[in-house]
């Protein structure tokens, strides 16, 4: 799949998702009016698990918070069981091979994290 | 003033007027909600811009629209009130110029490496905020004889099954300085900060200041839930890195740590050519008593010069001057001293949810003969 069109693809994801929730605060910051800082919604790695971590973790936060982190397989099971328990939707039998796509793309030595550098902040 | 002196102060005052614009930026550490730090060359004003003020959110806030809003007071008070943000303009304002500090600025640094959002340096500013004191709202309600806390709320509401940001602070913190403040230096608050109003709790971590404020409740105990009881908690005594504290071991956060910062420094120096390195330092308590640079690991420590801004509980910005003596590396490393003696440690204390980070802050500077 070309760069353009997964990007497509994200950004239909994301926009069904912020429609069938249709609640104020599973809105994005653009429907709300909220100033976006620049904001780019990394998508996450390559892999069978993208659809996965996709579909468990974007209705709240976009993929950086999960890019920054660099974390072990215990603390991966234990972040995975903290957000399943908050509502985030994994298929059964799909958990091990998430915590297992997420420790192998965001474990102890990922350094390629960094923030996106943007202008101050338009504000009301 | 010595010359120094004036060459301080005019040089503060003129970074107030004008930050250069290469430096006027954010660091965007999430999409959404919105998380962004600021970096350590634009914190180098007494006041940091409102634009420029790092931006940390829970999850997407909800805006209360200014003209609608009131702020419900209820709970062991003798009359509950609801005040739109005209009642809170007519009451006597107050200001307070002081340092915001998100509990987690510094995460990043600690090790083992914890999860969270891995701010480095720059969740933190100095802003000056005008509202009303939160003393004087509680009085006009009338407080029964049973109170002792106030649970705070905001607008924002979490999504799915995600708890609630619920919080309280003790009614003896927030009646001493407390304020609800609609402005933010000097600014109607922005949206991104918790318009049309928020709490300042001077001194505290960021977790108190509750954003998009709509209601305080009193009651005569602590909030309960993941906020207060899981959440923003730091141990009562250190333990070993990497091994994680239970709840019970742990107490709410709440006053910031004294930590000092450096801001700006040369990468490059020549061996006998004095180069200037500055920063800020605040604390939990209201003064910053002096900042020290060390050049050779902490064996020796030697004294900034403070900066003339100065206001309970805000930063002191410092600067110190340093001549290397000979080619190499040399490693400057910053400490802070608060006016009750605290002084900023070699080591942070590790906390598995990497709050509250204060170890020495160096700078790695490369000495040409």
């Amino acid at each position: 799949m070309s760069r353009t069109l997964r990007t497509a693809v994200v950004a239909a994801l994301w926009a069904t998702t912020v429609l069938l929730l249709g609640q104020s605060s599973a809105k994005s910051p653009r429907a709300q009016g909220l100033p976006a800082l620049g904001t780019r919604l990394a998508p996450f790695p390559r892999g069978a698990m993208k659809s996965v971590a996709d579909q468990a973790c974007l209705n709240c936060h976009s993929a950086d918070i999960v890019r920054q982190q660099r974390l072990n397989e215990k603390q991966w099971t234990a972040s995975v069981n903290k957000m399943i328990g908050w509502g985030a939707s994994v298929p059964e039998g799909k958990k091990d091979p998430l915590v297992a796509y997420l420790v192998e793309h965001f474990g102890p030595d990922n350094d390629r994290f960094q923030p996106v550098v943007t202008g101050p902040a338009k504000s009301r | 003033m010595s010359r120094r002196g004036f060459l301080f102060a005019a040089a503060g005052a003129a970074a107030a007027i004008s930050l250069p614009g290469s430096r006027r930026r954010l660091l965007q550490m999430n999409g959404y909600p919105i998380d962004a730090e600021t970096p350590l060359d634009a914190l180098t004003t007494y006041i940091t811009p409102n634009d420029l003020f790092f931006v940390r959110h829970h999850w997407n806030p909800v805006f209360p629209d200014p003209k609608r809003w009131m702020l419900t007071v209820d709970g062991e008070v003798e009359s509950a009130l609801r005040l739109s943000l005209a009642d809170l303009k007519r009451m006597p304002k107050s200001s307070a110029t002081c340092v915001l500090q998100c509990a987690g600025n510094g995460r990043a640094l600690h090790r083992p490496i914890v999860p969270g959002v891995q701010w480095r340096y720059g969740a933190v500013g100095n802003a000056r905020w005008t509202g009303v004191r939160v003393r004087d709202v509680l009085e006009k309600a009338g407080l029964k004889g049973s109170a002792r806390h106030l649970h705070t709320f905001g607008t924002d509401a979490p999504p799915l099954k995600v708890p609630p940001f619920h919080r309280s602070v003790e009614l003896e913190k927030i009646r001493e300085d407390g304020l609800i403040a609609y402005e933010m230096n000097g600014a109607p608050l922005p949206a991104l900060h918790g318009a049309p109003a928020r709490l300042i709790v001077p001194g505290w971590a960021g977790d108190h200041w509750m954003k998009w404020l709509e209601r305080l409740s009193v009651r005569a105990e602590p909030q309960k839930g993941f906020y207060m009881d899981v959440a923003y908690r730091f141990p009562k005594k250190a333990g070993d890195p990497g091994v994680a504290f239970k709840p019970e071991e742990m107490d709410p956060v709440t006053e910031l740590f004294v930590k000092s910062n450096i801001t700006e420094a040369p990468a490059r120096a020549r061996a006998g050519s004095p180069i200037t390195v500055s920063g800020f330092a605040f604390s939990g308590v209201p003064d910053i008593a002096k900042v020290e640079v060390s050049d050779d690991g902490g064996a020796s420590w030697r004294e900034a010069e403070l900066g003339s801004d100065h206001d309970p509980y805000a930063w002191r910005l410092w600067s110190f001057r340093y001549e290397p003596k000979e080619a190499g590396k040399v490693t400057l490393s910053a400490r802070a001293t608060d006016s009750r003696g605290g002084v900023q440690p070699k080591e942070a204390v590790w906390n598995q949810s990497g709050y509250l980070y204060n170890a020495w802050h160096s700078v790695e500077i490369e000495v040409a003969a």
